[in-house]
């Protein structure tokens, strides 16, 4: 066969996880091919046209503040903006976009093509060349073969993708796109446990026949909030989103139907996830909710396509047609595109480095919806840290790990590789142990740093970075030292005033004109450092006293026999994970804190033997 | 204490207790526990599961047999340590015993600490924290209302309670959580609701805290100072209420000079009583530090009896200890009732206020019985209330009231108009804090505090 081109890094798909990928690896100076079964999809959105939200929204900001695209791309091509939780507090506030998916596809893919070292190939890839338990490269449908250091597989739902629309079934990735058969094999063959998930999408409907005036707009924000840390431009509301209601009609439609859905009827076997079912499983599980709500989202500017977000289905679609009849407003709609349901395959992510390389299988990387992810977010994530962490590799240096203290980006990858995943995975802000400090106003701070070391973020933005670290610290001496009198509580200083209740940054401003040249996200910053201020030293000394035990070094190819008490099970899989600390011993599934102590004591004194004493100095069991 | 934890060895003890008994029990636990066992004893069959083997105990340095022994053998899955387990069953004598704990010492095992056992089973997660200290308390059990307690807590029901206030505190978070993660779904929150359901956590929190005191009077003992001037009959009370000559009695005031503690017991409760040298105007030097002894054990005593005698007006003295009465919970007691009345009644009465008094003659042990069920009312309150579940440890009280204290902050700062996520953290809190009851391991402190744990009940 053909060896048609040698490369450091292939990343085989380009959806959110490969194209992040790919930029990280080509960025950080490694010769990359990424190849995509059709040009034209490059990162599409296959699902609804939004970025972000809870916890989603805080990983793009932490994949921006570490020099991804998603940020920048999502400000670039987003039609509505969205703060969300705008009334809550900092920690738990998150942007949401509107995008254009024409436009996103677009900007990314023009993107990817200017950038150096990555080369861009429309192929099949049917097989992944692993020799000797390392990978080799890969092989494309004609038989062509591309020799890879390392391969970062990201091949989102297409794995043995099987659609259903009521209980018709047929095998693709997406609606009428071919699904790699040969691939999920392939996996198979090389020894990893797969599992078989589910998800689904709405209908899309014309535009043209829906009759607006039944439902209620949601506009964008007044001033919307940018993704990007970098972007400067003033974003712009295009579009506005409608909300409207299901009702006991469309209940009763549903229910009568119920024969003819393939979840069921039994048909569908994968699990699919509880935060996003379809209208068929709530109006099941709620029944006594008389309406359920759903948003009329468009899916671009240029295109008549409107997303139904909460109407997700897998009922045949003539019930599809006949559930929109109920609902006034939409009874005259045209369905564009058919809801449907989808089953596909992946790999139990429990066999997983941190650094998100096969266990098994040396320089394999996987990200994205193959590790039981679900959302453009989360596999954007995964796609950037398995793209540092293959060139970390191929350089021989220590493996790029977020601690789940620092990022939702180490929290997402440590629920995946020490839980796995029962249904597709979504990150939530309550996953995370440290809330409080896992903020989009501080996401640069906590991440740029590395994203500038790794050779992500250019010096110009870095530079910029270190501007605004600089302000920060300045308008923080000066909160500090400031003093103003009101009259209920006296003299006290500016932090102390905005770390009362119901006060907020513009409170402050009144007292100090010269904090006005703060931006939004700044204050916003500032506002939830002082406010939560407590809270975040509480859990700084809990970090500081959880990562005694968490930093404690195994040497590399340590032998676990040598520390006594172990069970076999536990040594087998020490040694298979080969964990380079105890925090990541500890995070392996299956190992107990028996196990954890054993390795503790081993480690932290490896005391001399006492125990055979030859005097007798009975003691008594209590 | 920190003592290393160690899974690795296989350790030993005697399980049963000191002394000549007509039988005795080895226990043996860990990795090499078969291997060592089947060294030192020689059955007529083989070591198997849960079988009980009749056999001879065998000196394999010496090549003799020295006793006869039954020996069961508890594979690791379902023993009470979670490990490999050998009971070896022999005759009882300290001699023997001590035997087979050298050969056991010899073939390789440790000899296990304080509570080893017990440690290993929580520490394979046989039982949880709670559980593993009602082992402790089960052995120890002063009465068989304390050890039924403890018994079910040791079948769970302690920790069952615990784990039902964390849930309803878990669903409770969820209600904000879900509000917080979904902000689109329209998701209303009834802070009313809300604050109704922490309140009623907080309220079996307080009946967990108090029956602490309950708990504490079953296991450790409440410390009762018994106050006086010198000569009134302290110790002459003291040596009544204990049934036996403990402490010395004389005509002479002073007699009594440095203090003497010893326990009784009233229905399941355990008094500490502190007898001491009178409180008055001291007439020797050793007596001057007899009185200042007495002073500050009686500021330190959970309770007083504060004593006078019937037969002497009150003096200046009398008036100064009957203040001590302020600050604490008292009993007054009206000694030498058989002697004429000298004492001023109406001003006692007045002088003594809501406290009881009792009237007694230690002499003639007269009215001792109603003093002694005056005080387990009077100083333990909450003898006769039918707790489902009583506290026995202070970490137990201590990780209840903290929770208490995250709740409460819950509720003030809902009120304060604090931000959903903080109210948030805050329950989140209190739920851990409600885990690590039951001994979820956390960190290397929480692995410490086991530790100590251990130690404080030897
Ligand atoms: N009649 C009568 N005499 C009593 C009674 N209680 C104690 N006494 C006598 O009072 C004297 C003092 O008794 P103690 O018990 O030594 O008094 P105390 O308060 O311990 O005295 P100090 O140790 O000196 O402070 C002894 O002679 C006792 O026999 C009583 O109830 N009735
Ligand atoms: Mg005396």
């Amino acid at each position: 066969m053909a060896v048609i081109g040698e490369y450091d890094v292939i990343v085989v798909g380009a959806g959110h996880a490969g194209c992040e990928a790919a930029w990280a690896s080509s960025r950080m100076g490694y010769e990359t091919l990424l190849v995509t079964i059709h040009l034209e999809t490059i990162a599409q959105m296959s699902c609804n046209p939004a970025v972000g939200g809870l916890a989603k929204g805080h990983l793009v900001r932490e994949i921006d503040a570490l020099g991804g695209l998603m940020g920048r791309i999502t400000d670039e091509t987003g039609i509505q903006f969205r703060l969300l939780n705008s009334t809550r507090g900092a920690a738990v506030q998150a942007p949401r976009a509107q995008c254009d998916k024409a436009k996103y596809r677009l900007m990314m893919k023009h993107w990817l093509e200017n950038t150096p070292h990555l080369t861009i190939f429309q192929a099949i890839v049917t097989e992944i060349m692993v020799r000797d338990g390392k990978v080799k490269g890969i092989r494309t449908l004609d038989g062509s073969e591309f020799i890879g250091r390392a391969v970062i597989l990201t091949p989102g739902t297409f794995l043995n993708g099987l659609i259903h629309i009521g209980l018709q079934s047929y095998p693709a990735g997406r609606a009428n796109e071919p699904p790699s058969l040969e691939l999920s094999q392939c996996l198979r063959r090389l020894g990893l446990k797969i599992i078989r998930l589910k998800t689904g999408t709405p209908m899309r409907l014309d535009r043209h026949t829906i009759d607006w005036s039944y439902f209620t707009p949601q506009p964008g924000d007044e001033e919307p909030v940018p993704f990007s840390f970098w972007t400067k431009k003033k974003l712009e509301n295009k579009i506005v989103c409608y909300l409207g209601y299901t009702n006991e009609k469309t209940h009763e439609i549903i229910r009568r139907n119920l024969d003819k859905s393939p979840l069921y009827s039994g048909k569908i076997k994968g699990i699919g996830p509880r935060y996003c079912p379809s209208i068929e499983d709530k109006v099941v599980k709620f029944p006594h909710h008389n309406r359920h709500q759903f948003f009329l989202e468009p899916e671009g500017i240029d295109t008549a396509e409107i997303y139904v977000n909460g109407l997700s289905s897998s009922l045949p679609l003539e019930v599809q047609m006949e559930i929109l009849k109920s609902i006034p407003g939409l009874d005259q709609a045209k369905i564009l595109r058919p809801a449907y349901g989808i089953e596909y395959d992946a790999v139990l992510p429990t066999q997983l480095k941190p650094n998100l390389e096969v266990l098994e299988i040396e320089n394999l990387f996987l990200a994205g919806q193959i590790n039981g992810t679900s959302g453009y977010e989360e596999a954007a994530a995964q796609g950037l840290m398995a793209g540092i962490n293959a060139c970390l590799k191929l350089r021989g240096e220590p493996p790029f790990i977020l601690r789940r203290d620092q990022a939702y980006i180490g929290v997402l990858i440590d629920d995946l590789i020490s839980r796995g995943v029962e249904e597709p995975y979504r990150l939530f802000t309550s996953r995370a142990e440290y809330r409080l400090n896992l903020r989009i106003d501080n996401a640069d701070q906590r991440l740029t740093p590395y994203g500038y070391k790794l050779g992500l973020i250019s010096e110009d933005d870095y530079r910029l970075f270190l501007e605004k670290k600089e302000r920060l610290q300045r308008a923080m001496v000066f909160l500090e030292s400031q003093k103003i009198s009101i009259p209920e509580s006296g003299i006290l200083t500016l932090k102390n005033y905005l770390k009362m209740p119901k006060v907020f940054f513009n409170d402050v401003i009144k007292y100090a004109a010269q904090l006005k040249e703060l931006s939004p996200e700044e204050r916003r910053f500032l506002e939830a450092e002082i406010k939560y201020e407590g809270y975040l030293k509480k859990q700084q000394r809990e970090i500081e006293e959880l990562s005694k035990v968490d930093e404690v070094r195994i040497p590399p190819n340590f032998n676990f026999q040598e520390v006594p008490g172990l069970t076999r099970e536990a040594i087998e899989k020490l040694a298979k994970f080969n964990p380079s600390t105890l925090g990541e011993a500890k995070r392996i599934p299956g190992i107990t804190p028996a196990a954890i102590i054993n390795l503790l004591v081993y480690f932290k004194k490896k005391k001399p033997e006492s125990n055979k004493k030859d005097h007798l100095d009975v003691s008594r069991e209590t | 204490m920190n003592r290393e934890i160690d899974l690795a060895s296989t350790i030993v003890a005697i399980a049963t207790p000191p002394g000549v008994g007509a039988l005795g029990i080895i226990r043996i636990s860990g990795p090499a526990a078969l291997e060592i066992a089947s060294k030192i004893f020689q059955g007529k069959h083989e070591l198997s599961p849960w079988h009980l083997v009749q056999g001879n105990l065998f000196d394999f340095e010496s090549g003799e047999f020295f006793d006869e022994a039954t020996a069961v053998y508890f594979p690791a899955s379902r023993s009470y340590t979670r490990e490999d387990m050998v009971e070896l069953i022999c005759h009882g004598s300290p001699v023997i015993l001590e035997e087979v704990v050298r050969l056991a010492l010899k073939a390789g095992a440790r000899m296990a600490h304080p509570g080893e056992f017990t440690l290993r089973a929580y520490l394979n997660g046989r039982i949880d924290l709670l559980q593993a200290e009602a082992v402790n308390d089960l052995i120890r059990a002063t009465s068989l209302r304390q050890a039924r307690l403890s018994f079910y807590q040791l079948n769970g029901r302690l920790s069952r309670k615990i784990d039902g206030l964390r849930e309803s505190l878990i669903y409770i978070l969820s209600q904000i959580e879900a509000a917080i993660e979904f902000p689109d779904e329209g998701i209303l929150l009834d802070k009313e609701q809300i604050r109704k359901k922490i309140k009623e956590v907080i309220g079996e929190l307080d009946k967990l805290i108090e029956s602490h005191n309950l708990g504490e009077a079953m296991m450790r003992g409440v410390t009762l100072a018994l106050v006086g001037r010198a000569n009134v009959g302290k110790s002459t009370l003291f040596n009544a209420l204990l049934e036996k000559d403990r402490a010395i009695v004389s005509p002479f005031p002073g007699t009594t000079r440095d203090y003497l503690e010893e326990k009784i017991k009233i229905d399941d409760l355990i008094f500490n009583l502190v007898d001491m040298a009178g409180l008055g105007k001291p007439d020797h030097p050793v007596e001057e530090e007899g009185i200042r002894r007495g002073r500050q054990l009686a500021s330190q005593a959970e309770g007083l009896l504060i004593i006078l005698d019937n037969s002497q007006p009150l003096c200046d003295a009398d008036l100064e200890i009957l203040s001590l009465a302020r600050d604490k919970k008292a009993i007054f007691v009206l000694n030498k009732i058989d002697l004429p009345a000298q004492i001023e009644r109406e001003k006692l009465n007045a002088l003594a206020g809501g406290s009881k008094l009792i009237e007694v003659s230690a002499l003639f042990r007269l009215n001792l019985d109603k003093l002694k069920r005056s005080i387990a009312e009077v100083f333990s309150p909450a003898l006769n209330k039918n707790y489902e579940n009583v506290i026995f440890h202070w970490r137990e009280k201590a990780a209840l009231e903290r929770t208490k204290e995250a709740l409460t902050q819950v509720l003030e700062k809902q009120n304060g108009g604090y931000s959903d996520e903080i109210i948030a953290e805050e329950l989140r809190l209190a739920a851990d804090t409600l885990g690590q009851l039951t001994g979820e391991i956390k960190s290397e402190e929480i692995i410490n505090a086991i530790f100590s744990e251990f130690c404080i009940g030897k």
